[in-house]
């Protein structure tokens, strides 16, 4: 939300130079040199303010291909930031400083969308534990494959980051991927491998990883000490307690994110070229579109649904477009003809689990009811306050569903025109 | 159904999430229902462990001529078994589920499997599109019904997600009348399972919101907002402008518009 | 010319033709399965069975009772006097007279069957049946004048050989309908089918006054289950579908027809006798199942019905209500021969449609249809302060909740019915988590492994503790326990009255046990549940509840046993076969057309079938819930005094 409306804010996107950071990056011997330096990682800006992309923290590759050493410290993200405005407000957290480790423990993002999840910051967060319990000279790495668009590595407690950017790495490339982690292996024996626990990706990961290292994993750990690890079996009905082991494959919430500190986010290389494997027995075709309607109900994580107090049923499938939501219905709204049978949540319909189930002229009978006892968010609309619906809803508005769906629609298509400015502007 | 393609489904003893009792387990009856849909009749179904367990009837209740049960005691490790049973067997295909809902529920079965069988696995298959010249084309499941298409060489394990078809009913009668192939393989005990320390689930305590507050304004805000949880908000008297801004905040928030 | 020759050979002719059509059609039902049966018991009963019970059910019509005594009656009696009087040529006045007298009684009665035949209701079969009154007719005339000489009215050899030959081809005509149409498959097949299924019925019980309403149980680990086939039918129940009269009675009261789903119980009937004698539905000549074509169904007797004879919509339509049992005549068991086929769809095939499976799974995992945990079947009684059996072992009533336990609506009735017995003082106790479903929903989909699984697990609970009364607030568990858990050897139930809870309140409040106020609400009507009335005959006890709460029921026009059922029976919420009104709405129009604001029901299943539909409507309320919120609480009445 408040993201939402810093956006909208132009101030916050003037470029304003800041005359005294300026000064203390460039003077080394300044007390606050290295906190100003390493501030924001990841967003690297050249000197002229254009955003390079480069996450090695002590330099940049200039355009003659050139590692350079960038002393003045011009292109520090601290000092140019378009969110220096947002940034000054809060305090400067302490830095934590890991010099010449002596163990690491390796974190591997899902970073979906190119940043990092709360769970994969529930995780590192999980790994300072481990580390404060432990050898304190024990650096936390972040493996990441692929883009990254994430600009706070420093305050999520990466110490040191492996980024592996090559295509190979990009799309479903779980083989190299998993030689890339065997690499790192061989070369820092690290005490953990650290993964999310999820569909993303991570799960998948870490079984490959265990099995070709041929060690036992923990999958859905959720309590971890250096020496004792609890996790689910039996599909969430057990606690097993074991020695904790090298790879643990970690539940949401296993840990606190890190909010404190922030962290030096150093480069960690490869000391060998990374060699693709060859011989792929997978071939990755990529994403396949799959239209919000299309979505089969039960999997579907938004969902519009309409009842018998639709009366205009366009305007509601247009509404479910412009908001990408997948449509449900009532009984009667299938009865009445207006929807297909498939569509029909509820007892005799299916059984959806959405995050946010928006009930549109749905009065909620009990066999409507048993089929969202899953969803996490409901939302009415609805002209009749007494109604179940509207007791069972966590948001639910009195009103006529036309006028309701008319100007959701609009800020729907508001929010993805705005959208669709601010990514070409990004990537200018 | 495709023709001379060798299909085996592995099937677990599942666990109902509500009574607990033994019942064919959620993704193992599809990882069975996608075998028949590829190789119909001469689909192999395996399950490692109890030949007497009533729940095999279940599958078997799928319309399986028969089912091979490699006998073993509860606590012996079936990977053995299994990759013995496996290898040298001509098998195109083998399909699992994701997790099994009983036991250590690691998920890890079908990834040693791969790696001592030396086949690629793919991950949560929702669909196997076609089989054809050594190679399959698969989707695989991705969150929010998404889809990505794999090209696999054969032979190759599928773990199969819970968005791929449902398992068909099962029926009494075939169930009841299924001949069971039992076999007797090298039996490992699971060593270090038997170190393990097993309880009943606790609740895990849910993460608490804290605010962190950033500035006084951000602080004012927190400490006047209506408090979540018991019972929603209703809105009765505002524009629908408001009103509709109100619900797609909570889209936003809950960030299922993106 | 003489040809005085020619019309006995002609009757004997066909008498032997219709004796070998006799044997045939007997060879037919006999390729069904064997089933125990005292034939000679029931042969010397069949009088008695026709002129008492199957003329109780068609004399609810007066005018095709009446009609149907004459021309039926008189039928018979022309017959057997036909074959003294012209066959054997016994030449006796008194026996003429009394073939004119029978000939007569025949020929008025034949002739308000040509009346009903002018312009006859939908139900009504047409084809060979518009053909009937004018055989019926043609019998009766040609005879008359047959007898007549021998009657002495008549000179013999009155009007020649022109008048024989014209005889002969009236003789040939009708006896070809009435004899040889009789045992080769015509109109007539109902009177020698009908005769014998009377005294060869699978429910004899029902006889009488009785009343049997139990499923059989599906006999378990055989190399298949249920009926696939024609021939897997008993060869009783054959028998029975032969006897059926395509009257239509079933059709009309049948509620999944008149929703508009692919059911009509007449047709059923005839598409089991096209199954059993081979051939097509072609012929048939009454009211399709709606919205599918007739003349493309084949059957044989050991083609497996659903493959080409039977869409299994059709029987997944069907609620389970009785009403086509309760109604028809011929007393067919149209109920148990759906089940029969539903079990081997669930059982052999696994093809239980829409939620059939996932329910069915989840009775097996959980005991309860819905998933829910087995844990949670208490967690209404929190606050309630009910004996567990498990800890008092003996209790004077024990109340079976049922699957209301799991579901809040279901829940108020069932506090209501507690608050009762609580100010009744009843020393009462529940099962608790040892209560598992009572397998009515299963059974009726045709699980009858998962039904009697259920059933024995059940009795060895029962069979644990010590009670008097077991009262439930759910007739189908009532029906279950009352009807159907007698066939699993346990005597858990011996000894011990299953009672409904509102024949429970009725005794309470004629005991004095309960006070209770005038209602002063607006109009009730009162919707009898299926499994209350048809199957237990339970049609006072709620009326007079509510009357004794000074309540006059406005009756609806389907009320006792030709109640409408809601459509909640038989699993058909959960097969939910499309249709093109759904039966709720329809029954509940049945209420608003009485004028009601309430509508009293003793059933869960109908609350949450009838309060299903949308609203405004009238309020939907259990009895147990209508008199809790009459009780003049005794406490409070001792301490203003
Ligand atoms: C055995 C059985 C199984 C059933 N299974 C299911 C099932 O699986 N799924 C299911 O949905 N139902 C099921 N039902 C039906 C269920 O009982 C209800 O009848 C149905 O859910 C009601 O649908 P509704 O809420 O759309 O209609 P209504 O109850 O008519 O509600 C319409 C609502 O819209 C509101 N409204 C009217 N006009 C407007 C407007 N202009 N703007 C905003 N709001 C408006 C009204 O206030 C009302 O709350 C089942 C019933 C039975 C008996
Ligand atoms: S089954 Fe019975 S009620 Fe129905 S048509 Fe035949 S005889 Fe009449
Ligand atoms: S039992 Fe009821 S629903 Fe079934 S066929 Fe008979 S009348 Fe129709
Ligand atoms: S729910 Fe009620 S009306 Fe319907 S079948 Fe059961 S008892 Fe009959």
């Amino acid at each position: 939300m408040s993201h939402f409306s810093s956006k909208d804010s132009s101030l916050d996107n003037l470029l304003r130079r800041d005359p005294r950071t300026e000064w203390i990056a460039r003077n080394r011997l300044h007390p606050l040199h290295s906190s100003v330096v390493s501030a924001g990682q990841g967003e690297v800006r050249g000197s002229s303010g254009l955003l390079r992309k480069n996450p090695h923290v002590i330099g940049f590759i200039g355009p003659n291909g050139i590692k350079r050493i960038d002393r003045a410290n011009l292109s520090s993200a601290g000092l140019n930031s378009k969110k220096r405005t947002g940034e000054a407000k809060e305090t400067q957290r302490p830095l934590h400083i890991v010099e010449n480790p002596d163990a690491y423990i390796m974190v591997v993002a899902d970073m979906i969308g190119g940043r990092l999840t709360s769970h994969d910051k529930d995780i590192l967060g999980l790994a300072h534990q481990l580390v404060a319990e432990g050898n304190q000279n024990t650096a936390v790495v972040l493996v990441c494959f692929g883009e990254s668009k994430e600009t706070q590595f420093d305050l999520a407690g990466v110490d040191r980051l492996i980024h592996l950017s090559a295509d190979e790495f990009e799309g479903f490339a779980p083989e190299v991927r998993v030689a890339a982690l065997i690499q790192i292996e061989t070369q820092y024996r690290p005490e953990h491998w650290l993964f999310p626990d999820s569909v993303h990706g991570g799960s998948d990961l870490a079984s490959r990883l265990a099995a070709k290292l041929g060690e036992r994993p923990a999958a859905q750990a959720w309590q971890v000490t250096a020496s004792t690890t609890t996790s689910r079996g039996a599909s969430g009905s057990q606690d097993i307690r074991r020695e904790t082991p090298r790879i643990l494959m970690l539940m949401e919430e296993c840990a606190n994110a890190i909010e404190d500190t922030r962290h030096q986010v150093l480069p960690l290389d490869l000391s060998e070229e990374f060699i693709v494997p060859s011989g792929s027995c997978l071939l990755d075709k990529g994403q396949i579109e799959v239209d919000s309607n299309a979505v089969p109900l039960a999997e579907a994580e938004f969902i519009l649904s309409a009842g018998n107090g639709i009366h205009n049923w366009d305007q509601f499938h247009s509404a479910a477009a412009a908001l990408g939501a997948t449509e449900g219905a009532s009984r009667v709204a299938v009865d009445d003809g207006f929807m297909p049978r498939s569509r029909q949540v509820g007892a005799s319909g299916t059984w959806v689990t959405a995050r946010v189930y928006l009930a549109v002229g749905i009065s909620g009978a009990i066999q409507h009811m048993q089929g969202i006892g899953q969803c996490d968010k409901v939302v009415a609309i609805n002209t009749d306050a007494g109604c179940d619906m509207v007791k069972r809803a966590d948001l639910a508005v009195i009103a006529d569903s036309e006028a309701i769906l008319e100007e959701l629609t609009k800020l729907a298509q508001q929010y993805s025109l705005s959208k669709s400015q601010e990514e070409k502007s990004d990537a200018a | 159904m495709l023709p001379n393609i060798n299909v085996v489904s592995l099937v677990s003893v599942g666990r109902h999430p509500q009574s607990g009792r033994a019942r064919r387990a959620e993704q193992d009856g599809r990882a069975v229902e996608l075998g028949l849909n590829l190789a119909g009749n001469t689909l192999t179904v395996v399950h490692a462990g109890n030949a007497q367990e009533p729940v095999l009837r279940q599958y078997a209740g799928m319309g399986l001529p028969s089912l091979t049960v490699l006998a073993q005691e509860s606590d012996c490790d079936a990977l053995p078994a299994l990759v013995s049973f496996l290898k040298d067997k001509h098998i195109d295909v083998v399909l699992t589920g994701v997790r099994a809902e009983s036991g250590e529920s690691s998920g890890m079965l079908p990834y040693l499997l791969a790696e001592q069988l030396g086949w690629p696995l793919v991950p949560r298959v929702a669909e196997i599109l076609n089989i054809k010249e050594g190679e399959a084309e698969v989707l695989l499941a991705l969150p929010r019904g998404q889809r990505r298409a794999v090209i696999v060489k054969l032979p190759f394990i599928a773990s199969v997600d819970n968005a791929a078809q449902e398992a068909r009913q099962t029926a009494f009668g075939p169930g009841l009348r299924a001949d069971f192939k039992v076999l007797t393989l090298e039996r490992v005990v699971d060593e270090a399972a038997s170190q393990w320390q097993i309880n009943i689930a606790k609740p895990r305590p849910k993460r608490l919101k804290v605010v962190k507050a950033k500035t006084a304004a951000d602080r004012m805000k927190a400490a006047t907002a209506k408090p979540v949880g018991g019972g929603g908000k209703i809105m009765k008297d505002e524009t629908a402008a408001e009103k509709a801004q109100a619900i797609f905040d909570l889209l936003l928030e809950e960030k299922v518009v993106r | 010319m003489m040809l005085d020759w020619l019309p006995p050979t002609l009757i004997g002719v066909l008498l032997v033709l219709a004796g070998i059509g006799a044997v045939r059609r007997m060879n037919l039902w006999r390729a069904g399965q064997a089933e125990k049966v005292d034939i000679l018991a029931g042969l010397l009963a069949m009088p008695k069975r026709y002129l008492h019970d199957l003329h109780h059910v068609v004399d609810r019509d007066k005018y095709i009772s009446r009609t149907h005594v004459a021309t039926g009656g008189g039928f018979v009696l022309a017959m057997v006097l036909v074959v003294f009087v012209h066959l054997f040529g016994i030449d006796s006045k008194i026996l003429a007279w009394a073939l004119l007298a029978a000939l007569v009684m025949m020929f008025c009665g034949a002739l308000f069957v040509y009346k009903r035949r002018l312009n006859p209701p939908s139900r009504l079969s047409k084809g060979p049946w518009m053909r009937l009154p004018k055989s019926l007719l043609t019998f009766s005339i040609t005879f008359f004048v047959l007898t007549l000489p021998a009657a002495g009215v008549l000179p013999e050899g009155f009007g020649g050989w022109l008048l024989t030959l014209v005889l002969s081809a009236l003789i040939l005509m009708s006896l070809s309908e009435m004899l040889f149409g009789m045992t080769w498959g015509g109109p007539m097949k109902h009177a020698f089918a009908g005769a014998l299924h009377l005294a060869l019925h699978r429910r004899p019980e029902r006889f009488g006054g009785g009343r049997s309403t139990g499923l059989k149980p599906a006999v378990l680990g055989e190399t298949s289950h249920g009926v696939a086939k024609p021939t897997d039918f008993k060869w009783n129940q054959l028998l029975g579908f032969d006897a059926c009269v395509q009257c239509g009675r079933c059709e009309a009261v049948c509620p999944a027809f008149a929703a508009g789903q692919p059911l009509n119980p007449k047709k059923l009937i005839q598409d089991m006798v096209v199954g059993f004698a081979g051939g097509t539905d072609e012929n048939y000549a009454g009211s399709p199942y709606p919205n599918v074509e007739v003349g493309n169904a084949k059957g044989a007797p050991n083609q497996i019905i659903t493959d080409g004879l039977i869409h299994p919509d059709t029987l997944w339509s069907c609620t389970t209500c009785r009403a086509c049992v309760e109604e028809c005549p011929m007393m067919i068991e149209h109920v148990d021969a759906i089940v029969d086929m539903r079990r081997f769809l669930t059982l052999e095939k696994g093809d239980t449609p829409n939620k059939g499976a996932q329910v069915l799974e989840n009775i097996i995992a959980t005991d309860n249809p819905n998933g829910y945990s087995p844990a949670s079947r208490t967690h209404w009684t929190a606050d309630q302060n009910l004996n567990l059996m498990k800890d008092v072992k003996q209790a004077d009533v024990l109340f079976w909740v049922s699957d209301g336990a799991f579901d809040m609506r279901s829940q108020r009735i069932l506090r209501a019915f507690v608050k009762l017995m609580k100010a009744a003082n009843v020393d009462v106790a529940i099962l608790g988590d040892e209560e598992l479903d009572s397998g009515d929903v299963a059974r009726r989909l045709g699980d009858d492994a998962t039904f009697q699984s259920l059933a024995k697990r059940n009795l060895a609970t029962l069979s644990k503790y010590q009670f008097n009364k077991i009262v439930t607030t759910d007739p189908h568990a009532f029906h279950c326990l009352k009807n159907e858990y007698g066939d699993f050897g346990s005597d858990a139930l011996q000894n011990v009255e299953v009672l409904h809870h509102t024949t429970f309140l009725n005794q309470l409040v004629k005991d004095g046990r309960l006070q209770l106020d005038t209602f002063k609400g607006g109009k009730v009507t009162y919707h009898d549940p299926c499994y209350l009335g048809r199957y237990n005959g339970e049609y006072e006890a709620p009326r007079e509840l509510l009357a004794s709460l000074g309540i006059e029921v406005a009756e609806m026009e389907r009320s006792g046993y030709r109640s409408r059922c809601c459509g909640g029976g038989g699993g058909a919420p959960i097969t939910d076969i499309p249709s093109e009104r759904r039966i709720a709405d329809m029954r509940m129009e049945d209420v608003i057309s009485t004028g009601a604001d309430m509508v009293a029901v003793g059933c869960q299943q109908c609350t949450a079938m009838l309060e299903g539909v949308v609203e405004p409507r009238p309020v939907v309320k259990d009895i147990a819930e209508i008199l809790a919120g009459q009780l003049i609480d005794r406490q409070s009445i001792e301490e203003t005094h």
